[in-house]
């Protein structure tokens, strides 16, 4: 009632300030479209992404390199007519049910079938999907086979067994573990609950209510309390230094450190799942994919839409070139991933056949911001300070309980 | 009892000095040596060819963005001087029914976090269409309360001696701001001036999100593609901070006898 | 009449920049703060003063209010302390004032984002290559993960250092100036009533210095409650930030801005209760100082 007239007024302001600013023609008819990436760290991602937007012949494309935080950036500019008109993202439901992306079923055809169904899943939600997957990455745990050997540890299959050889790896100034500097509570909270048959959402309910969760957030204390993380290194879990300067003998980290990995170990180097903790659970590796998506606030949806379906669908040999010719990803698309050599052996080969039998969403469209901060605080609260694990996961199940009612009724 | 004040400033001031000495010896270092477990008080050689290094990169365009910046941090120097203190003048010495409204509202900004208001302010700079634009960069950064109060307090005790031989010689308000009050006030807005510059300087939020061509990134958004997740150039990162703040520094120790003169000066009295 | 037209031609340009790009901002704000209002500015769903309410029965919320009461009790007067009685110090030397002055004075060029850097990578670095550490270790000590330890929580050290360096030399400056402008008769008026230094100080320094003091500790206070870049750049991770040490303004920046859903209902709202706080406080320590 109210809202509607002050509404009104405000749209008018608005209006009358944009009378105000002069328009210096940004927008409008024979514009290019603009497409945004966040800043990748490999060299030659920037120029690869701009030559194939020069490629593209129906529309001019201007290519936008954001550094620094670009999923505050992006969500602010998708608020205003000042965003972008395609750009990478991960899928979440908010953003659906705002209505600020568009639905890219029509876009991808009969080659749908070739995209991984697990990666979908992350760009999809009540059905639709919103985003067309342009590069897998996974994180996994890199092992040093060399100081397994010396130490006498056998590969942990089971998060009892990890903690244990963790603790055997410390000695001689070489820590077990590097998980993050925050002991793991930011990355392995998801790979724990897993590690249990639990999850962060099954089914519109929360997956993590049960009395295993705190055994399994307990394990992560555990490591943490052993003294054989390695904690508040230069660089953080994301990058491979700690373990490539032979900091530790363990690291959880990412697919794309594995060609630097590879450049400083050679072959004194393997790659493992998060291992399970009860035999219910199963080993696990969390993966997430960047999707090109369609700005629903953009002047040229269907300019937009085709120009998406050309680079991600059409065009194979820039996935391929995108995925891996600069840091080292996995092709969503089946056929492009099969035929790939670069994947064929070694850690590489390991990765794929994790992503296939163990892969786990790292961020699910329904697992929001308000759910993502309740359980981390629970974690880094139970692992860092100590706080009893039942209650704090009790406290965080409650709020993804309400924000679950939220969404769904 | 002298030199105990002396070795205690001295101490103080070693440890101010420290982080500076950190940026050189970090940004001119290996990064073998910076992550090396014993010490090393100085690179045993220096690589210079960072500078090159640097400057060279075509993903960090660092000279595009110190000039956009320094371009940035002067246009709202001046008219943060320009419009702060023609404000400031006004709320201080012309008598107005609702002066004191308007001093208020001023005053209210200030406890405001801009990270509240930023935003709305964002949609309106969009709507305005100065996205990417050295208007939306420079324009809402130049109305800043602060400056505003800063600037009003000094000019109440302003000698009003000197503003009633201006009116005798029949100036208005207008004359005697420019012909009498501003010449005789340089030293403060020195002072002030070099405030506004180093708060523009090293604004970051707000550059970030405008700030969205590569062509319009200031140095604080060069600076902070060093620091995107998959891989910090440590050595680089220390060495742009470097660079990033010795434009500053050079002021800071070119003026800043204006400014604490100008300080002694102002109404931080009431 | 005359006079309202020179005021206006003087604060007439400020104004209505001040409207068009503070005070327009601050109404939206106010009005998003009575929607629900996810992913849009532009709301429709008026909800009443429900967004206070889950505000003021939000956990995370209501103890970064308590924990950065506590940091503002702890940092306001450190940093009053130790500016004043560098400030005397200073201005009781003659033979390189100015140096050492420049000195002090110096860090306020530099931004937050440097000095977190200088403070996160090099100085307390969890490894033995921090410097830090290095000094640990020539008393054989072990290597301290600063920034992560929680017992004891020693991110309050590198946080607190970080602040005091980047903002000790303003506030020098304006007791300096302060000290400057008390005149000499009353120092010479002490010294023949044989006064002792601490009197002197306590009789004569402070109660000259109070408008500075009152202007400092009003800075030092809004300053502490809108604590937000070193924070953010020393603790905060690709993550998000960890439940510790979390300012009211990081917790609201990822409710209203976090990746995942921006919520700015909730944090607008967050943002007037915050608001409020500050301006209680200041209140306050106005009456206190007062007494």
């Amino acid at each position: 009632m109210i809202s509607r007239r002050r509404l009104l007024s405000l749209a008018g302001a608005s209006a009358l300030l944009a009378a105000c600013g002069s328009n210096t023609g940004r927008g409008g008819n024979g514009q290019a479209l603009k497409q945004w990436y966040h800043a990748y760290g490999e060299p030659g991602v920037q120029q690869a992404v701009e030559r194939y937007a020069k490629a593209y012949s129906k529309t001019p494309v201007d290519v936008q390199w954001n550094p620094g935080d670009y999923d505050s950036k992006l969500a602010t500019s998708l608020l205003s007519d000042g965003g972008p008109d395609v750009f990478e993202s991960t899928l979440q439901i908010s953003s659906v049910r705002a209505g600020q992306v568009v639905p890219l079923d029509d876009v991808f055809g009969a080659a749908r079938s070739d995209f991984a169904e697990s990666i979908l899943a992350t760009h999809t939600v009540d059905g639709k999907v919103y985003g067309v997957p342009q590069a897998v990455d996974m994180q996994m745990l890199f092992y040093r086979k060399s100081m397994f050997a010396a130490a006498g540890v056998q590969q942990p299959s089971t998060v009892d067994e990890l903690v244990d050889a963790s603790k055997r790896l410390t000695r001689n100034g070489v820590k077990g573990l590097f998980a993050g500097n925050d002991g793991g509570g930011a990355v392995l909270g998801g790979p724990a609950l897993w590690s249990a048959g639990l999850d962060y959402v099954r089914d519109h309910q929360v997956g993590f209510d049960d009395p295993v969760a705190a055994q399994a957030i307990g394990k992560l204390r555990e490591l943490y309390t052993s003294g054989s993380l390695l904690l508040g290194a230069v660089k953080d879990w994301a990058e491979p230094d700690a373990f490539t300067q032979g900091l530790v003998a363990m690291q959880w980290t990412g697919l794309w450190t594995v060609p630097a990995i590879q450049k400083a170990l050679g072959d004194d180097f393997g790659v493992l799942p998060f291992p399970k903790l009860t035999s219910t659970g199963r080993p696990s590796v969390p993966v997430g994919a960047y999707g090109a998506m369609v700005n629903a606030r953009s002047k040229r949806v269907d300019e937009a839409k085709e120009f998406v379906r050309w680079l991600w669908i059409e065009k194979t040999d820039y996935q391929e070139d995108f995925n891996l010719s600069y840091g080292f990803h996995i092709p969503p698309r089946k056929s492009i991933a099969e035929k790939a050599s670069k994947l064929a052996s070694g850690a590489a080969a390991d990765a794929v056949k994790f992503v296939r039998d163990n892969a786990k969403a790292s961020n699910p469209p329904d697992w929001t911001s308000v759910m993502r901060t309740a359980f981390n605080d629970a974690v880094s609260r139970v692992v860092r300070d100590g706080a009893p694990a039942d209650q704090e996961l009790k406290g965080a199940a409650g709020t993804v309980r309400d924000e679950l009612k939220r969404l769904y009724g | 009892m002298k030199w105990l004040r002396y070795l205690a400033l001295s101490i103080t001031a070693v440890l101010f000095l420290l982080p500076f000495y950190l940026l050189l010896r970090n940004g001119l270092a290996t990064e073998q040596e910076i992550a090396s477990p014993t010490w090393t008080f100085w690179p045993s050689e220096i690589h210079w060819e960072n500078f090159t290094e640097l400057f060279g990169n075509p993903a960090v365009p660092m000279v595009r963005s110190m000039t956009n910046s320094l371009v940035i941090a002067v246009s709202q120097t001046f008219g943060q001087l320009l419009l702060c203190g023609l404000a400031g003048y006004g709320l201080a010495r012309i008598p107005y029914r609702y002066a004191n409204v308007v001093l208020y509202l001023v005053i209210a900004t200030l406890m405001i976090p801009a990270a509240v208001t930023f935003v709305p302010t964002f949609v309106v700079v969009s709507t305005l269409g100065w996205l990417s634009d050295l208007r939306g960069l420079v324009v809402p950064g130049l109305f800043s309360g602060f400056t505003t109060f800063l600037f009003r307090q000094y000019f109440r005790n302003f000698p009003r001696e000197l503003e009633e031989a201006a009116r005798i010689d029949g100036l208005g308000h207008w004359g005697t701001y420019w012909r009498v009050v501003v010449p005789n006030s340089k030293g403060f807005f020195a002072a002030l001036g070099v405030i506004a510059f180093v708060t523009s300087w090293n604004q970051f939020l707000w550059p970030l999100v405008i700030a969205q061509d590569q062509d319009s990134w200031t140095v604080q958004v060069a600076l902070s593609t060093f620091l995107t997740a998959q891989s910090i150039d440590v050595v680089q990162l220390f060495f742009a901070a470097a660079v990033s703040i010795t434009p500053l520094v050079v002021v800071f120790v070119a003026l800043q006898r204006f400014l604490v003169r100008s300080v002694v000066e102002t109404g931080i009295k009431d | 009449m005359r006079h309202g037209r020179a005021f206006w031609l003087f604060v007439g340009p400020f104004a209505i920049g001040l409207l068009v790009f503070v005070y327009v901002p601050i109404g939206w704000s106010l009005l998003l703060s009575f929607f629900d209002a996810r992913n849009t500015v532009t709301p429709s769903e008026f909800v009443g003063l429900r967004n206070y309410a889950d505000m003021l029965t939000d956990g995370p919320f209501l103890r970064s209010l308590g924990t950065f009461s506590v940091f503002a009790a702890f940092i306001v007067p450190l940093t009053f302390v130790l500016a004043l009685a560098l400030a005397l110090l200073l201005s009781q030397i003659s033979f390189m004032q100015t140096f050492f002055r420049s000195v002090f004075f110096l860090p306020t060029a530099c931004s937050y984002v440097v000095a977190s850097l200088v403070w996160k990578l090099s100085i307390f670095n969890g490894t033995r290559s921090g410097l830090a550490n290095t000094v640990l270790g020539w008393f054989g000590a072990d290597p301290v993960a600063w920034t992560v330890s929680t017992s004891p929580p020693w991110y309050w050290l590198v946080l607190v250092t970080l602040r005091l360096w980047l903002q000790l030399g303003f506030y020098l400056i304006l007791f300096l100036a302060g000290l400057q402008r008390i005149p000499h008769v009353l120092y010479e008026a002490a010294a023949l009533d044989g006064a002792r230094s601490w009197q002197t100080f306590r009789f004569v320094t402070l109660p000259q210095l109070r408008t500075t003091s009152i202007a400092v500790l009003l800075l030092l206070l809004i300053g502490a409650y809108q604590a937000f870049d070193e924070f953010y750049n020393v603790l905060g991770t690709d993550h998000g930030y960890p439940p510790f040490a979390r300012p009211p303004l990081i917790y609201l920046y990822y409710t209203a801005l976090g990746s995942g859903g921006q919520d700015f209902g909730h944090g607008t709202a967050g943002a007037v209760i915050l608001t409020l706080v500050i301006a209680g406080a200041t209140l306050l320590q106005g009456r206190v100082i007062t007494r």
